[in-house]
């Protein structure tokens, strides 16, 4: 009798476990829809819902995202993350950071974990196209150079051409390595290459004398010789960087105001390095005889800015919490050696290619 | 004396010169050894490493960014448990005596460590200089190698002679404890070791010799310690309560739930919540258990219990799914595992009012508890997770173990069940989470998890991997307790049989407690293996105790530039994480000698 039940009840479970089953994807169905109804709302949307900006940085790269020893935040691209907040909310403190690996970047982006990636990035015509991302204008014209010994015979003046016969060390699987075998097979240099795990691994190969070559971007290397205290025994080449690596904001496709947003907070501080506003000034400077200036910041019309969906002040609000590009940089690359001047980096009317269309 | 050196003597030469391939080997491997040691010590001593890289940035490893002003909660949950700790040490106080000898025996063993190590200290250390050159420097003097030696000879040669002084006398094993834990508890006071201070111009100045280590924790730290005496001579004198060592087994089992979802989170309690919500959730079952427990020596009630207990079960299985608080949800299970558990308890009246106190005990610690959890937490941090460090290891490291333990005895229960569907489920379980790697699991949490949830149900990374966690090492749980299962003789199962146990009794109070003793040393290495695991979270972007040392700290620029100082924080992790499995298969060690394990 007690078994008979059991084993009825028992086929009950499973006929409604079975019909549970069903009703859970109705409802599965239905979620879905809802959450497109979620998406249909814009990020700005969400963002402004949510109260904080979600940013998407790297889990550790010197004076680009740099944790430091009370858990802050800090660097090149962690201050653009505060300047997005700092245009949207007023107040550049309302960022969460989310440290990704470069391998999960593109899908936390594209499944709505992050709000926008500024995690030193690449734009490339493959990641622009094939997975449903938008590249911001670029923050760091970045490119992959080499550092050899100068007892070696190398300067800064080398070219790909010196390195033939020598022992290269780059960390394995990216692009870096296919760079320097493309770059040195058009040149016709028969290299040695050492392939490590991480880029540290092979910085230490270099010291200890296992190779005479050590490669990635130059962001990187002249970091390091910096932080080794060897100026003037080790030489970056060639002057010209043997890659393109332009690091910039990258964002969901198909939503331009929030692309608006975050490609005129970048131009913002540039435009606002071109007329000297820095942090200190921006309260006293004469607004009257810069017009562009005074329309980017609303002081006189900030029409611009409330079309957007922002308050009339935002871009005001990111030179004055965080600083214009020159600020930026100077304040997170220098202490490392990385300057501005004779480089892609350095503004426009320098040489360089740091420039923003006008703001009216 | 003598005869006790030369018998020393004799047995070296037995057990190390025993013939010339002895010899060799010996002589060979000794030689191996001190050069090991001799490069390992050189590199710790080198000018080329910077260990403040490791000090510098404790509070880093240990919390990440929890902010300065709330460390009274990181301080309070480790009180607690040192407080518990002592508590429990002094219930389960060992009657063992420690001979006065023995340990003036490890003293003197300790002692000899020291002086080998000084002795094969190097004096010179070479490295690597940057344009590829060897700079050699000094690292050990002979002053202060001499400063080392002297004391420690004087301190052996004390200890060795004292044995043979009639000074004899027993320690209580257990007060051995306190000793140990005293000496590092001192050495914040006394050994000096410098932090970095910079200048307005961010330079590097001369650290401060006068500063001891870790000067802010060595307040902390002897609080706790003192704290930790007092309570384990409270807990000597609680030791005859009745019931009390049940008691502090829960304790132990609440502590880390209380700590995660209240001391270290600070929830912000939505009063309406508690009210709208909570109360009624909490009073409809607190009736639901108070009337099981009334009528179960009913007739009527008692013929048709299992008819109740499918309806019951049937209803927890919809409630899980559907969209009712966490709360109704838990409650739920319990009031399903409770109706099992009644009627083979509920007895006497005296039984039933015993039941009736646990039952409301058990919902006013769950509601608790789930609102803290559930409640957002008070504390800001620029991460996504208030979680970091060893902090989150620790917390990956309980609560794998905690959802993952009762899961794997369920599973390993359900393969081993004669129900076909139950064990075709269970076999299924264990077989698909046990044929994927781990790291494949993770990303499954981080990426693809969300895909599978129920719409607006959004789950914290952290909460995720500690999902795919206890279904992980669970299966692996699973399957060493299966092992057990499989050691009981048939005859044990006849006999619980025989004399009337229900199945429950039989499973609970027979099989299950020879099934575990038999596999505790598979157990506790599943264990250390899911703590060490924990470290895999580092792939999709969490921050532990690992990544702290291995990606953040060699990337620092500022305030202090630490780029490319990884070896010293990996020799650091590597340290921490020793000491932690080491102790904690020591332990279970002793676990296993207590209960004669391997004696049969």
């Amino acid at each position: 009798m007690n078994k008979k039940a059991i084993v009825f009840l028992l086929v009950f479970a499973m006929v409604i476990v079975a019909c549970g089953d069903t009703a859970e994807e109705e409802v599965a169905v239905e979620a879905t829809e809802e959450e497109h109804d979620h998406e249909g709302e814009s990020t700005l949307e969400q963002v402004q819902e949510r109260g904080f900006l979600k940013c998407g940085v790297s889990t550790g790269a010197t004076g680009f995202t740099e944790v430091g020893d009370d858990g802050s935040y800090s660097g090149f691209d962690v201050d653009y993350c505060y300047a997005v907040a700092a245009a949207v909310f007023g107040d550049y403190s309302k960022v969460e950071f989310k440290q990704l690996t470069a391998a999960e970047r593109f899908t936390a982006l594209s499944a709505g974990e992050i709000d926008v990636l500024i995690r030193n990035t690449t734009w490339t015509q493959s990641r622009d196209t094939e997975l449903g991302n938008d590249f911001g204008p670029t923050t760091y014209f970045d490119g992959q150079q080499l550092m050899g010994r100068v007892s070696d015979g190398l300067s800064s003046s080398s070219t790909l051409a010196d390195i033939d016969g020598l022992r290269v060390c780059t960390n394995a699987g990216t692009t870096t390595e296919k760079n320097i075998t493309e770059g040195a097979g058009l040149v016709g240099a028969t290299i040695e290459l050492v392939t490590v795990e991480a880029f540290s691994e092979a910085i230490d190969k270099f010291i200890a004398g296992e190779c005479d070559i050590v490669t990635t971007d130059g962001s990187g290397l002249v970091g390091r010789r910096a932080v080794n205290d060897a100026l003037n025994d080790w030489a970056i080449f060639p002057q010209s960087p043997i890659s393109k690596e332009p690091l910039g904001p990258t964002y969901r496709s198909n939503d331009s105001q929030w692309a608006d947003i975050i490609n005129w907070t970048v131009y913002a501080t540039v435009i606002a390095d071109e007329y000297g506003v820095t942090r200190a000034n921006i309260d006293s400077f004469d607004y009257d005889a810069a017009p562009e200036m005074g329309r980017l910041f609303g002081k006189n019309d900030g029409e611009l800015q409330t079309k957007m969906g922002l308050s009339a002040d935002a871009y005001y609000n990111v030179v004055k919490q965080i600083g214009n590009y020159d600020e930026i940089f100077s304040r997170n690359l220098n202490p490392l050696g990385l300057y501005r001047e004779g480089g892609a980096n350095a503004r426009w009317t320098e040489g360089g290619l740091v420039y923003a269309p006008p703001a009216r | 004396m003598v005869d006790l050196i030369k018998k020393n003597v004799k047995s070296l030469q037995e057990s190390l010169f025993s013939s010339i391939g002895s010899s060799v080997l010996t002589i060979a491997t000794t030689y191996l050894v001190i050069n090991f040691f001799r490069g390992m010590l050189g590199f710790a001593l080198t000018s080329d490493k910077d260990w403040l890289a490791v000090l510098n940035n404790m509070q880093l490893y240990m919390v990440q960014a929890y902010p300065e002003e709330d460390f009274i909660r990181v301080w309070l949950s480790v009180g607690l448990t040192f407080v518990l700790a002592g508590l429990s040490i002094g219930i389960w106080r060992s009657e063992e005596r420690v001979k006065s000898s023995q340990v003036f025996n490890s003293f003197f063993k300790g002692g000899l460590g020291v002086l080998f190590f000084t002795i094969i200290a190097p004096t010179n250390a070479s490295f690597m200089g940057n344009d590829g050159s060897v700079i050699t420097e000094e690292v050990f003097s002979m002053d202060s190698r001499l400063g080392i030696l002297i004391p420690v000879v004087v301190f052996c040669v004390i200890f060795f002679s004292i044995r043979f002084i009639n000074v004899k006398f027993t320690v209580n094993s257990s007060d051995m404890v306190f000793f140990y834990l005293f000496i590092p508890v001192a050495l914040l006071w006394f050994v000096k070791l410098p932090t970095i201070q910079l200048d307005q111009n961010n330079e590097r100045i001369i650290p401060d010799p006068i500063m001891p280590i870790a000067s802010s924790t060595k307040i902390p730290w002897t609080v706790i310690f003192v704290s930790f005496l007092v309570s384990y001579f409270i807990g000597m004198y609680l030791k005859n309560i009745k019931s009390i060592k049940s008691i502090m087994s829960l304790s132990w089992f609440l502590l880390p739930l209380l700590i995660f979802s209240w001391i270290f989170k600070k929830p912000q309690i939505d009063m309406s919540l508690v009210l709208g919500s909570d109360l009624p959730i909490f009073g409809v079952f607190l009736l639901w258990g108070f009337l099981v427990i009334t009528f179960v020596n009913n007739s009527i009630f008692k013929k048709y219990y299992s008819t109740y207990l499918g309806v019951t079960f049937l209803l927890t299985l919809a409630g899980v799914f559907s969209g009712l608080p966490m709360l109704a949800k838990t409650c739920l299970l319990l009031i399903t595992l409770f109706s099992v558990v009644v009627p083979a308890v509920s007895t006497s009246s005296q039984g039933k009012r015993s039941l009736l106190i646990v039952w409301a005990v058990a919902l006013v610690t769950l509601t608790f508890l789930l609102r803290g959890g559930a409640s957002d937490t008070g504390i800001v941090v620029p991460g996504s997770s208030i979680f970091g460090g060893f902090s989150l290891t620790w917390l990956l490291a309980i609560f794998g173990t905690y959802v993952s333990f009762p899961l794997g005895v369920l599973l390993a229960l359900g393969r081993n069940s004669k129900l076909p569907i139950i064990r075709i489920v269970c076999t299924g379980i264990i077989e698909l989470t046990r044929s994927v790697p781990y790291i494949t699991w993770l990303f499954f949490a981080s990426v693809t998890l969300a895909v599978f949830l129920p719409a607006g149900v959004e789950f914290n990374l952290i909460v995720r991997v500690l999902m795919v966690t206890a279904f992980f090492s669970g299966a692996y749980f699973a399957e060493n307790i299966r092992g057990g299962l499989q050691s009981i003789p048939k005859g044990q199962y006849e006999a619980a049989d025989a004399i009337g146990m229900s199945p429950f009794q039989k499973i609970s109070l027979i099989i299950m407690p020879q099934a575990l003793r038999a596999v505790i040393p598979t157990l506790v290495s599943s264990a250390i293996t899911a703590f060490k695991d924990s470290s895999l979270v580092t792939i999709i972007g969490l921050f532990d105790f690992l990544t702290i040392g291995k990606t953040v700290i060699g990337n620092q620029s500022i305030p202090v530039n630490f780029v490319g100082h990884d070896r010293e924080n990996l020799i650091f992790v590597a340290i921490v994480y020793w000491i932690f499995t080491f102790t904690l298969s020591r332990r279970s060690m002793k676990v296993e000698k207590k209960l004669g394990l391997g004696e049969r």
